[in-house]
């Protein structure tokens, strides 16, 4: 079992926590006006190009993914959960899946829902990208809502095999999606918007870099705690809001790296966190702090390191939607590994926590690689812990005290010795 | 007959390479499972593809789905060998795999880590779910073949898909003539899809016996489907030939159940399952598995460019599990079930298989609108349990109760 509710609200140390919780209330408000006002919503997976799409057409978008953290923070994902079971879903699938089937055919008509609930959608994009459980997931949704749908397809590929004709496809399918869109909305894409919509997530993608490799600083300004700062990544991509935010995000950390402030007073461990965090249990991040250690970098992060060209919007949106999901997962495992071992070097890392999550077998497969090269190639101690990013019932928290209790320990001596005068 | 127009190249007509083509893909060979009998060779395939590699040292290629092209690796005279775990210990892959993932993809780990598939020169996989990919690999990284190739092919029959299938076709083709220092023929590849074409044909007439009455056993037709995935297509031509011949006469041993019955998964690969529904009464009629009837449906056509005519099969191929949307799926689904009057369905799943646990409820919508019972059993690597026998017991007992 996990920790009882009342004991996991995380210590947060960003003044912008201020802005991002309005940030994320807006946002679904927005969804709501939009559908009062007769603006289209759109229900789309996350992690691609689309979304630069949608703001240029004056579309809001809705990402089911980034509900489900949503519904694991405040507590509604057990009932979504067992609403999915209700509906012959097996245990095995992802939360996410679990959760969002749950709440898309049962939750989403309950009264007095967090943040109002989801707006329902008036069309949805079945997008043949990204893992099983996200394709499966509209897959379902596509079954049960009665509205326009568009299938699309993208086909997965390695990072470092990506070539000119897999981006061609790829613009072919925006192509195709650009029409359907127009034909929904009754208007022209304006691509002067769409362009704009690009350089925006641009520059939020060059501020996030900024703010994340400000984390190598020696205190960390900020730990893995904060990570809901990505709120904006997902569902604030192709607008201001996101730029804005960042902005004074980056402002915030560089004044706590220019006066030395850190997450704990006195930073002896830096570590590395790989695979998505216990949504429900954002405090585990908190927990290496009695240690004074902090987690100071993840590979999760690192799905919006890209840039985009202003210039060439279509091509770029294509670019996005093929390298997000094979940035964080096992599609590209040799480009993982090379990312996280840039990561140990850039963010000076004492050792890494690897999330075996039973939610994400696409993330969770080559950890098992990563734990070696971690060891072996760069003498950096990891441990492999089991978990759900989505489910606390498939999370016990005293196995993984034990577990990571002894690894710390383990860390701190041999710092110790590091440190130790010569005899 | 090819359609063939009559220009020169290479000094040859095209009449001519064709016919040598054909005549070359056709040729008997001395083979390591020469004098064994077929089904005894598709039971020790991997020990007779071992010995085959020791023998003539010919190009071996494993693969991990169906859409993987097949005829492709038979023009570079390379035998394209499915994997499926084929009964390994799960746990052999812990070193590498969490124990959520899937069964057959840690079998087929654990045999490889286990020297089992040392005859492979490596490793082809066609993009087809979360766990084969991270399979692919973790295996090219920790056992490091020779040749690692993943094809990411589109899903949806559209010209533009059309034109990036060619492509992708292209990019294997050239890793292929790396190699094997083998330029590629378009005839040799034509003369496949034709061999390939007669093969599929020959094994889908017996599973058309089962469509009426009578026909071999489940059993057979599962091993022959495996043959033709594991063996040179034209190894196993002579066999298919031979089965056909007495596919549906006397002396073939038929299922003697009366529930006609089709079996729904990914991998089913545990022929004890098979024999265990056939003793309690059902007679397996068609399977909608990774390694059945779906591989035998749709062809590439014999004429024109045959890469093209490969594409546009692939892009027409029945819609797996894995990733067709649920119309596609469910239409398939219905169409099956009517034309093979199925009267039970018995879902043989993976455990952790995201895919097709995820089709599973609408699946047995599907039945359930029709009347149709159904029994899901999950399988972790351990082939037919008792427990998996209990439930089987029962399901067919509620089956005998319900009948009029």
């Amino acid at each position: 079992m996990g920790e009882p509710m009342d004991a996991q609200k995380t210590t947060k140390r960003l003044k912008a926590n201020t802005a991002l919780r309005e940030i994320i209330a807006e946002f679904y408000t927005d969804g709501h006006r939009a559908k009062a006002e007769g603006r289209p919503v759109g229900w789309i997976p996350p992690m691609n190009g689309l979304i630069e799409l949608f703001y240029a057409m004056d579309i809001h978008p809705i990402f089911p993914e980034n509900w489900a953290p949503v519904c694991a923070a405040i507590g509604t994902n057990r009932q979504n959960f067992a609403a999915c079971a209700g509906h012959g879903y097996a245990d095995d699938l992802c939360g996410y899946f679990r959760n969002n089937v749950g709440y898309a055919l049962d939750g989403i008509d309950a009264p007095d829902q967090p943040l109002g609930g989801l707006p329902k959608p008036d069309f949805l994009i079945s997008f043949g990208a990204g893992c099983i459980p996200t394709m499966k997931t509209f897959q379902v949704l596509c079954d049960h809502f009665d509205c326009p749908v568009i299938r699309a397809d993208l086909p997965q590929v390695a990072m470092e095999d990506i070539g000119e004709h897999h981006l061609r496809y790829g613009v072919a399918q925006i192509k195709r999606l650009i029409a359907f869109l127009e034909d929904l909305t009754g208007r022209r894409l304006d691509l002067d918007r769409l362009s704009q919509a690009v350089a925006w997530t641009d520059e939020a993608c060059r501020l996030w870099d900024e703010i994340m490799a400000l984390r190598a600083a020696v205190p960390a300004p900020f730990s893995a705690a904060e990570i809901g700062i990505m709120f904006v990544m997902v569902t604030r991509h192709g607008t201001p809001i996101a730029v804005d935010f960042l902005r004074d995000v980056l402002a915030e950390v560089k004044e706590r790296v220019a006066r030395g402030v850190g997450v704990v007073p006195d930073e002896r461990l830096r570590l590395f966190w790989d695979n998505i965090p216990l949504w429900y249990n954002m405090k585990l991040f908190n927990y290496f702090e009695k240690w004074n250690a902090v987690v100071v970098a993840e590979t999760y992060t690192s799905a919006w390191t890209l840039r985009m060209d202003p210039a060439k919007p279509l091509e770029s949106i294509a670019y996005k939607s093929l390298v997000s999901y094979p940035l964080v997962s096992c599609v590209s495992l040799e480009k993982r590994l090379e990312l996280i071992r840039k990561a140990i070097r850039e963010y000076r890392i004492d050792g890494a926590i690897l999330h075996s999550n039973r939610s994400c077998k696409p993330i969770s497969m080559g950890q098992l690689d990563i734990q070696r090269m971690l060891n072996d190639e760069l003498g950096v101690p990891a441990v492999l812990f089991d978990g759900d990013h989505m489910d606390g019932d498939k999370f016990a928290f005293a196995p993984f005290q034990t577990r990571i209790d002894a690894f710390i320990e383990m860390l701190l001596e041999r710092r110790a010795s590091a440190h130790a005068p010569n005899p | 007959m090819w359609s063939i127009r009559n220009v020169t190249a290479g000094g040859l007509s095209t009449t001519i390479r064709e016919e040598q083509a054909v005549a070359g893909c056709r040729r008997r060979r001395e083979t390591a499972w020469d004098g064994v009998a077929w089904r005894d060779a598709v039971a020790n395939h991997p020990d007779l593809l071992k010995a085959e590699k020791a023998r003539s040292r010919r190009t071996l290629l494993g693969t991990l789905c169906a859409h993987t092209p097949v005829e492709i690796f038979h023009a570079f005279d390379i035998v394209p060998v499915r994997l499926w775990g084929a009964g390994a210990d799960p746990g052999g892959a812990d070193p590498l795999l969490q124990s959520f993932i899937c069964p057959p993809v840690r079998q087929i780990m654990a045999m490889g880590l286990a020297g089992r598939y040392d005859f492979l020169d490596g490793l082809v996989h066609a993009y087809s779910c979360d766990a084969a990919c991270g399979l692919f690999n973790i295996w090219r990284r920790n056992l490091h073949p020779k040749f690692a190739f993943q094809l990411s092919l589109p899903y949806m029959d559209t010209p533009e898909a059309l034109a990036y299938a060619q492509v992708e076709f292209r990019r294997l083709i050239a890793a292929l003539e790396t190699l094997t220092d083998r330029a590629y023929e378009p005839e040799r590849l034509r003369a496949a899809i034709g061999l390939y074409r007669e093969a599929r044909a020959l094994l889908r007439r017996a599973y058309a016996h089962k469509r009426q009455d009578g026909g071999p056993s489940y059993a057979d037709l599962y091993r022959l489907s495996l043959a033709l995935q594991v063996f040179p297509v034209e190894t196993v031509l002579p066999w298919l030939t031979a089965f056909d011949a007495a596919a549906d006469g006397p002396a073939v041993a038929g299922d003697a159940g009366t529930t006609r019955l089709m079996i729904s998964g990914s991998l089913c690969a545990d022929e004890a399952l098979f024999t265990e529904i056939a003793a309690l009464g059902g007679n397996i009629v068609l399977d909608d598995t990774c390694i059945g009837y779906r591989t035998l449906l749709g062809e590439a056509a014999p004429e024109g460019d045959p890469l093209t005519a490969l594409a546009r099969h692939h892009l027409a191929r029945p819609p797996c599990s894995a990733r067709a949307d649920f119309p596609a799926r469910r239409a398939y689904f219905r169409e099956q079930i009517e034309a093979f009057r199925v009267e039970a369905v018995v879902f043989i799943h993976q455990k952790f298989c995201d895919p097709h646990l995820a089709d599973h409820p609408f699946l047995k919508t599907v039945l359930e609108e029709r009347g149709i019972p159904s029994l899901q059993v999950e399988l972790e690597g351990e082939g037919l349990t008792g427990q998996i026998r209990t439930r089987l017991e029962g399901f067919f007992e509620m089956i005998g109760k319900n009948r009029p």
